[in-house]
């Protein structure tokens, strides 16, 4: 029995979440075991992942390899269980589980009416197993099925609250989260006409003696991936529905859209770019020049767009653009530190950007105000509220000891290593926006007098899910090193000269 | 509608149309077709039911309870069967490996566990069918 649970751990890890999505509907009605069911089923997939990641960290050895059905590689489906799906898995467990604690205190007003909230953790669910399924895979054909599930549960998700802002904002969503579907498909199609094969490693095998054979067909597929990537995981110029889609969904949506959602379409492009293509493909159609041009642009423009905003969650909404843009430059200076640091960063924001997001559903739940220039004194009624935003946004500035701080720092030596000053200095003037968008709220929170009104910190699960959140900053921030040690091999594999 | 014509036929045509899912349905690994096409006809005959005799007696015969329910458990029969591999020692969704029965190819038992997968999904893709209609319907 045990040993079973152990070596189908990998499988384990996707349809746990997904069986449990699947039996919520016809237990609506019981609202509290269905809160229960959705905490059990986190809990014993953070426990499970931890287990895979000790095997990974500790046996140094090749990847763990699991055959769908016994089905050998290229015919059959493969899991992989390697240092960037165990990396990945662990950030996915460590946000999900939190924010579903959070939902487990406000939902019901927020997506208005109990029955509803069974609805809500069925799209949770199913975004979470997508979203592990995208960490583990190593089928082309199999990123495509789990990049639709997550699309699909994240326009659910998002369209939960009930408001017509959040329609508007779910079928622009729907549509250009669509359209990347489908280039994603296209890509995904190029690939296969050229090499025959869907598994990754065959595919990369095949491309690399090929593809001078038909450059055209290769550049296309590039091209189709980043775009149609580009586009789910809000990339500058093709983030035009993430502000309004983040902003208007239910506080415990929006942090796990921000934080995991976005994230989990930026790995699937980091497996299609390193393991499908190689870096030797990248070189040759100068891809990664690309993608440090676009991170640069991303990480300035975002941060204006930012800046600019007076609503709370649609600041931060913006700041979700300008931190992806960090991520893709990570991706393009093909050096292990760059990448690593990459790595990191993005399993900081996602921990960061989901307690942003729910410390500031908390304190627009208690006010009943969306805008910034509302929340005077805030810090003194809600204590630990404020807290959390602050640690939070220092993390994200990337101030010493906090999570971000790691992730930038390595990002910086990547750059230096890379050896050109232009990524350097946006990074910093970067880091230096995001104080300016992110400190006033801290200044109006601590330092203006309070009306006098009756703000309290929110209920129990509310605030554990906030303080969690909020430790696992400060720890990553001191202690990064097992999670640093896994963001480092796993760079160090992807930049294997194949 | 009280068009008299048009409900003696449809009920003589729709027990077949319905049963003619199931079969499309039940072959799906060993003829065209499968259990989304077949899922798709079942739906259909009910749709076909409901819009002929009206939506409240069409609710009748497939309450929401036992639509949420058929959607809810056929995708979880899914998973059930991937489940049977791992009982026998070997990994997910395994068929052959699980010590299944494969029959004779191109015979109705040919499949082994496939054809018990397809009838979770048809069931599946009925139900969901028939409750877009419903929500569609009912929906001003």
């Amino acid at each position: 029995m045990i040993s079973a649970i152990s070596t189908n751990l990998p499988v384990f890890i996707i349809i746990a979440p997904l069986f449990v999505a699947f039996v919520l509907p016809t237990l609506a009605k019981r609202k509290r075991l269905v809160e229960n069911l959705v905490l059990s089923v986190e809990v014993l997939m953070l426990l499970g992942i931890c287990y895979l990641a000790s095997i990974v960290l500790f046996r140094k050895d090749i990847p763990i390899i699991y055959q769908m059905g016994g089905w050998p590689a290229p015919w059959g489906i493969e899991l992989k269980v390697g240092s960037l799906g165990t990396f990945f898995l662990l950030t996915i467990a460590i946000v999900s589980l939190p924010v579903a604690l959070f939902a487990r205190g406000n939902l019901t007003h927020e997506v208005g009416g109990k029955e509803r909230i069974a609805r809500f953790y069925v799209l949770y669910l199913l975004l979470v197993g997508a979203l592990a399924g995208m960490a583990l895979t190593n089928d082309l054909f199999n990123v495509y099925v789990l990049v639709e599930v997550a699309t699909l549960s994240c326009c659910g998700l998002v369209s939960a609250r009930n408001h017509p802002r959040a329609a508007k904002a779910t079928f622009t969503y729907l549509i250009l989260a669509t359209l990347g579907s489908c280039l994603v498909m296209g890509g995904i199609g190029f690939i296969y006409i050229i090499t025959g094969h869907l598994n990754m490693e065959f595919a990369s095998r095949e491309l690399s003696i090929i593809w001078q054979n038909n450059p055209r067909v290769v550049w296309m597929a590039f091209s189709f991936m980043l775009v149609g990537f580009g586009v789910k995981s809000a990339l500058f110029p093709l983030h035009v529905w993430l502000p309004d889609a983040h902003s208007v969904a239910p506080s415990p949506a929006s942090a796990i859209l921000s934080g995991l959602a976005v994230k989990g379409y930026i790995i699937c492009l980091l497996k299609v770019l390193y393991n499908v293509f190689g870096q030797t493909l990248m070189q040759a159609y100068s891809v990664h020049k690309i993608l440090v041009l676009v991170g640069m642009v991303a990480i300035i423009a975002g941060s204006i767009s930012a800046l600019t905003q007076k609503e709370l969650k649609r600041r931060l909404a913006f700041s979700t653009v300008a931190q992806v843009g960090y991520i893709f430059l990570g991706f393009g200076l093909l050096n292990t530190r760059g990448l690593a640091g990459a790595l990191f960063y993005l399993a900081s924001h996602a921990v960061i950007k989901s307690t942003l997001f729910l410390s500031a559903a908390a304190m627009q739940t208690a006010t009943g105000k969306k805008e910034i220039k509302d929340l005077s004194g805030i810090g003194r009624k809600m204590p630990i509220t404020a807290a959390a935003f602050t640690v939070s946004s220092l993390g994200l500035t990337g101030i010493p000891l906090f999570s971000g701080f790691v992730g930038k720092w390595n990002l910086l030596q990547g750059s230096m290593e890379s050896g050109s000053i232009l990524p350097i200095s946006v990074i910093i003037a970067g880091s230096v926006l995001c104080g300016a968008y992110l400190f006033p709220v801290i200044r109006i929170a601590y330092f203006e007098t309070a009306p006098e009104k009756d703000w309290k910190d929110p209920n129990l699960p509310q605030k554990l899910a906030l303080i969690l959140l909020s430790a696992v900053i400060v720890v990553l921030g001191v202690v990064p090193g097992p999670f640093l040690e896994l963001a480092n091999r796993a760079a160090a594999e992807l930049l294997v000269l194949r | 509608m009280k068009d008299f014509i048009l409900k003696r036929m449809a009920s003589i045509i729709l027990p077949f149309i319905c049963i003619y899912g199931f079969y499309v349905i039940l072959h799906g690994h060993v003829s065209p077709g499968g259990s989304f096409a077949g899922g798709i006809i079942v739906g259909l005959s009910f749709i076909a039911y409901s819009t002929i005799y009206g939506i409240e007696k069409g609710r009748k015969k497939l309450p929401e309870k036992v639509l949420v329910a058929a959607e809810s458990y056929g995708t979880l029969w899914y998973g059930i069967m991937g489940l049977v591999g791992i009982i026998k020692g070997v990994p997910f969704l395994a068929n052959k490996l699980a010590g299944v029965d494969l029959g004779v190819p191109g015979t109705l038992n040919s499949g082994g566990l496939i054809s018990f997968i397809g009838f979770g999904v048809g069931i599946r893709v009925a139900s969901t069918m028939v409750t877009l209609f419903f929500t569609m319907m009912e929906e001003e």
